[in-house]
């Protein structure tokens, strides 16, 4: 699978935004729970340095100079990586003990550099300046404590961020491709409903999760669909059967007296028209039939490789004769041979509906050319003639069933020819496009060719 | 010809019983599936015609237990429902040939006639002959009272369909079928303009016209006596 196909699925994108969550949600916990630690720290640090000063400053009210000096002397004996300075002076400003260097030091509180006190570690002290008795004392503590405590909870910080963004994304492809993997057989089904196979369903596990309830819904539904087009498929089964039968007594009651009228009568003739009109009314009925039959999409199962260059070879031929009777050319270009998978009777059909619409439809001298090529979306079939075309905004009403234009309601014809073109089209998964071809119209049909 | 007909619409089958007689026939009717079976096994017929849908048992179902009980009979297919798979269910099932109601009744007249006098074991003949007019199958080549006659292969086709049923009906939808492999109705005069151009080559340029057009039925090609 692809990242770009990762990152267009639901799951993974949900997945994906749950973990930016949480990480904003660490950070922000994170930041909280470092400001509230290091206030502690702060205040830890400047209680343990006013203790110290405190035990100092007993002895120094307590007992001489020398203990005072023997005091700290011990205490900077104690802290020999200089973690806590110390400063003794007296009153002349003269160093009696120390561990840093000869600054001045404010009096109180401050937070001084480790190098301008002589400490050879990176971070700042915390001072508290302050006299006892007639000297001045100096107590400082190093932060390292503070710095260390950032270090940790940054470091804390980014291992967790990285483990919380590494299992939600390793959760979100395992979640996504384990619903893509349903939705996927889902929409196998689907495509294959779409085909016309309306008793596919979709698998419904017995865990019976929101993805379950809505597969056993559109189950539901397809049994449904599936119910109604077999009724409505056995409906007009019974229509046909039972409109058939009238139709052929009907026929049979008027040739049966077409036969007995004496040739001359004038009733021969309106019999005769009346048989006529029988015909025309059946080829429409069987017009209709077949067009439903087809969009039905049975005939799938039948398809087999069909040449089209060879399906319009013959064609051509047949209504070459035809083309020069009416005073047009009929021409092929078609080197190639077009293997498509489809229905040969239905392709032959469809195309002898377009060259005769085209034949039926021109006036004398046009020119119907026919072509066959290999384009990069698959195999493109044309029809071109230099006719008087369709009009832009009748082009998709010529679709249609019954649908005539207003010239042509005077010429024969059901107005079923181009609908006929459209459900083999469709029954083919050809898209089939009408243009103006300056003069005329052309039919382009573009069959994509099966990987 | 001996011609059995089960067909479950009297109106139907008396008519074209009726005219199957006057056209010299002798023509017995059934109207139910299982007693048409026992008849079409027990007795001997030249053709028999069978409608789709039949009470008892249907036409499909008849026509394989027929061909299942080895009756070789042909059968001419009827039905109302003239679907697409129809003609070719109708085929597979062991039928000959195939008509869908309404249908003209020269159309069906054309077709028994057409079944019933086929050779029993498939004509492969090489050279046709009616008349002068030659046709041979082997070099693909015709020629009529010794001259040669260029034709182009769908024409040649036509000219055998219409020679092997020397006097007899081909109706303009026998033709489609089996010339063109056409299996719909063209809006198109496709049949009369390739009659008509057959008819100039090898009518045309001699004395005695072979191909003749029968009114409302179709085409014969036969020497006038």
């Amino acid at each position: 699978m692809r990242p770009a196909d990762l990152w267009r699925r639901t799951t993974f994108r949900l997945a994906l935004g749950t973990a930016l969550f949480i990480l904003a949600t660490l950070i922000l916990a994170s930041a909280f729970g470092y400001t509230l630690m290091r206030q502690q720290l702060i205040h830890r640090q400047d209680a343990r340095v006013t203790e110290i000063f405190v035990a100092l400053q007993q002895v120094g009210l307590q007992a001489d100079q020398q203990d005072l000096i023997e005091a700290v002397t011990t205490r900077i004996t104690a802290s020999p990586d200089q973690s806590t300075i110390y400063r003794l002076t007296d009153t002349t400003g003269r160093i009696l003990a120390s561990n840093m260097s000869d600054v001045g030091i404010a009096p109180g509180w401050s937070t001084v550099a480790a190098a301008a006190l002589g400490s050879p570690t990176d971070y700042p002290y915390r001072i508290y300046a302050a006299p006892i008795g007639p000297y001045q004392i100096v107590v400082g503590l190093t932060n390292a404590d503070l710095d260390d405590l950032a270090e940790i909870v940054l470091g804390a910080f980014g291992w967790s961020a990285l483990f919380a963004l590494a299992a939600a994304l390793a959760g979100g492809m395992a979640l996504s491709v384990r619903i893509h993997t349903r939705l996927t057989a889902a929409e196998t089904i689907l495509a294959q409903v779409a085909r016309g196979d309306l008793t596919a369903r979709l698998a419904v596990a017995p865990r019976g999760d929101d993805l379950d309830h809505m597969s056993a819904a559109i189950n539901q539904t397809l049994s449904r669909l599936g119910g109604l087009v077999e009724a409505m498929r056995q409906v007009s089964t019974d229509v046909a059967h039972d409109l058939r039968t009238p139709l052929n007594r009907l026929r049979i009651r008027i040739e049966a007296a077409s036969a007995k009228a004496a040739p001359g009568d004038l009733v021969a003739d309106d019999l005769n028209a009346a048989l006529a009109e029988c015909d025309t009314i059946n080829a429409t009925f069987s017009a209709l039939l077949r067009i439903a039959q087809i969009e039905g999409g049975a005939r799938r199962e039948k398809f087999r490789t069909v040449d089209l260059t060879q399906v319009l070879a013959a064609l051509t031929e047949v209504y070459d004769d035809v083309a020069t009777d009416a005073g047009m050319t009929l021409t092929l270009q078609a080197a190639l041979p077009a293997p498509i998978t489809g229905d040969k009777e239905l392709l032959t059909q469809m195309f002898a509906n377009l060259i005769e619409n085209a034949i039926r439809h021109c006036p004398v001298g046009t020119r119907i050319a026919c072509t066959v090529a290999a384009g990069p979306a698959g195999i493109v079939a044309t029809v071109t003639d230099t006719g008087p075309g369709i009009p832009p905004d009748a082009r998709d009403l010529v679709l249609r069933r019954l649908y005539r234009q207003e010239q042509s309601r005077t010429t024969p014809g059901s107005g079923l020819g181009l609908s006929l073109v459209k459900a083999v089209a469709d029954l083919h998964e050809a898209t089939l496009t009408l243009t103006d071809a300056q003069p005329g119209l052309r039919v382009t049909l573009c069959f994509a060719v099966a990987a | 010809m001996r011609i059995l007909m089960i067909e479950d619409d009297p109106s139907v089958s008396a008519y074209a019983a009726r005219g199957l007689s006057e056209t010299g026939h002798v023509c017995d009717v059934l109207a139910d599936g299982t007693d048409g079976l026992f008849q079409a096994t027990r007795e001997s017929y030249d053709v028999l015609i069978v409608d789709r849908m039949l009470p008892g048992l249907d036409g499909l179902s008849l026509v394989r237990a027929l061909r299942a009980a080895g009756v070789k009979t042909p059968v001419l297919f009827l039905t109302a429902l003239g679907g697409i798979d129809d003609r070719v269910e109708g085929l597979d099932a062991g039928a000959d040939d195939y008509l869908t109601k309404p249908f003209a009744f020269a159309e069906l007249v054309a077709r028994v006639t057409a079944l019933g006098r086929r050779p029993p074991v498939q004509d492969i003949k090489t050279m046709l002959r009616v008349a002068d007019l030659e046709l041979d199958m082997l070099r693909r080549h015709a020629r009529r009272a010794g001259q040669s006659i260029d034709l182009l292969p769908k024409e040649f086709t036509l000219l055998e369909v219409l020679m092997r049923n020397e006097g007899r009906v081909v109706t303009r939808t026998m033709l489609l079928e089996r010339v063109w492999d056409f299996h719909f109705d063209p809006k198109t005069s496709v049949v009369e303009t390739h009659i008509s151009r057959l008819r100039a080559k090898i009518d045309k340029p001699f004395d005695q016209p072979l191909l003749h057009t029968v009114k409302n039925a179709g085409y014969s090609l036969y020497a006038p006596r």
